[in-house]
């Protein structure tokens, strides 16, 4: 038996019963025996600490605590309502200045008003005018664009 | 029997209520562990000033955290390792300077404690001697990790089988053992440095 056996079985049985062979060893080695003292000594302060008086809890602790939690919960509760409306406020504005800044781009974009930007620039020609304007151009010269009735 | 089947439909009615948003009923639940949370505390983190407002600390997380207790271990273990994690985080946090005890005992005072501390529940300690033991230990405590810390502290103060260990750190028991196992000799190990550094 070596010194890392005995060492491992004080530690393990921590307390409990060793071997013959174990004490044998012990009693020829100053190192295991000082192990084994420690562990001894060890054990006592644990013991010791152990039947220690734990401190209690100051009167009321409970229902001092409850009120903390219910002062917390309120808190919370209010904290989250101005969160959301904030929140959501934010969210408003960002979409009003999108809808702004895209009504603001949109006008000179795009096939529909294409031919109205074009018109107001005087780019137009004769067979262009031809074409309906969906938006203030007269449905009647362009039948075809009117659903569910055939042409002439 | 009909009196604890009581208490646990009574304890389990709190929980829900609690769970439904009534915080009143986490009342009762704090005045039942109030004990048990409060000696892992001071066990694990041996400062009895700051026991009430960690333990308080605790009971908080606790509430926030109910709703996802699912019954699945006790509520007592559940409330626990909330404890041990919340104790485990302020160790981190106030880590121990490294102390020296063992220079300051006497030699013969020395021997005389591992005198009696060999005898069976270490027999014939006085009330001084017993002040000695547990400063030497509580010390020791403070200069080991925080895991071999709070290992030591359930099994050898809190007197937790290694059972309720692994259901508490959510570890196989097989593990527990090995982890119990190297902590004590880590701390029998620094002790006996400790020693040379004093001679």
């Amino acid at each position: 038996m070596d010194c890392k056996e005995v060492r491992d079985l004080v530690t393990e049985l921590w307390g409990g019963e060793l071997s013959a062979e174990t004490r044998d060893h012990v009693s020829k080695c100053a190192g295991c025996e000082r192990f084994l003292r420690d562990a001894h000594l060890a054990q006592a302060g644990f013991r010791a600490l152990a039947e220690e008086a734990v401190p209690e809890a100051s009167l009321g602790f409970a229902s001092r605590l409850i009120r903390r939690l219910q002062e917390w919960e309120e808190k919370g509760a209010r904290s989250e309502f101005f969160e959301t409306v904030g929140r959501r406020f934010v969210y408003a504005t960002l979409a009003l200045t999108l809808a702004l800044l895209l009504s603001l781009v949109l006008p000179t974009s795009g096939p529909v008003r294409g031919v109205a930007g074009a018109d107001f620039l005087g780019l137009q020609s004769n067979n262009q005018s031809a074409q309906p304007d969906v938006i203030g151009g007269d449905l009647g010269d362009s039948h075809d664009l009117i659903p569910g009735r055939l042409p002439d | 029997m009909a009196r604890l089947e009581s208490e646990v439909t009574r304890e389990i009615e709190w929980i829900r209520s609690v769970q439904k948003g009534e915080g009143e009923a986490f009342g009762p639940l704090v005045e039942r562990y109030q004990a048990r949370i409060f000696s892992i505390v001071f066990h694990v983190v041996r400062r009895r000033d700051e026991v009430e407002d960690l333990a308080q600390e605790i009971f908080f997380k606790a509430f926030r955290a109910i709703r996802s207790y699912n019954f699945q271990s006790s509520f007592a273990t559940w409330l626990s390792r909330i404890a041990v994690n919340h104790c485990y985080d302020y160790l981190r946090k106030v880590r121990a300077s490294r102390l020296s005890y063992y220079s300051e005992m006497t030699e013969d005072g020395a021997r005389e404690l591992e005198r009696k501390a060999e005898s069976p529940q270490s027999r014939g300690l006085d009330h001084g001697e017993k002040v000695a033991l547990r400063d030497f230990v509580g010390r020791l405590l403070e200069r080991a990790p925080e895991d071999d810390r709070i290992i030591l502290t359930l099994k050898e103060l809190q007197d937790f089988s290694v059972e309720e260990i692994a259901e508490l750190l959510k570890l196989k028991p097989s593990t527990v053992k090995v982890r119990l196992h190297r902590a004590r000799k880590r701390m029998l190990g620094d002790l006996e440095r400790w020693r040379q550094e004093g001679k």
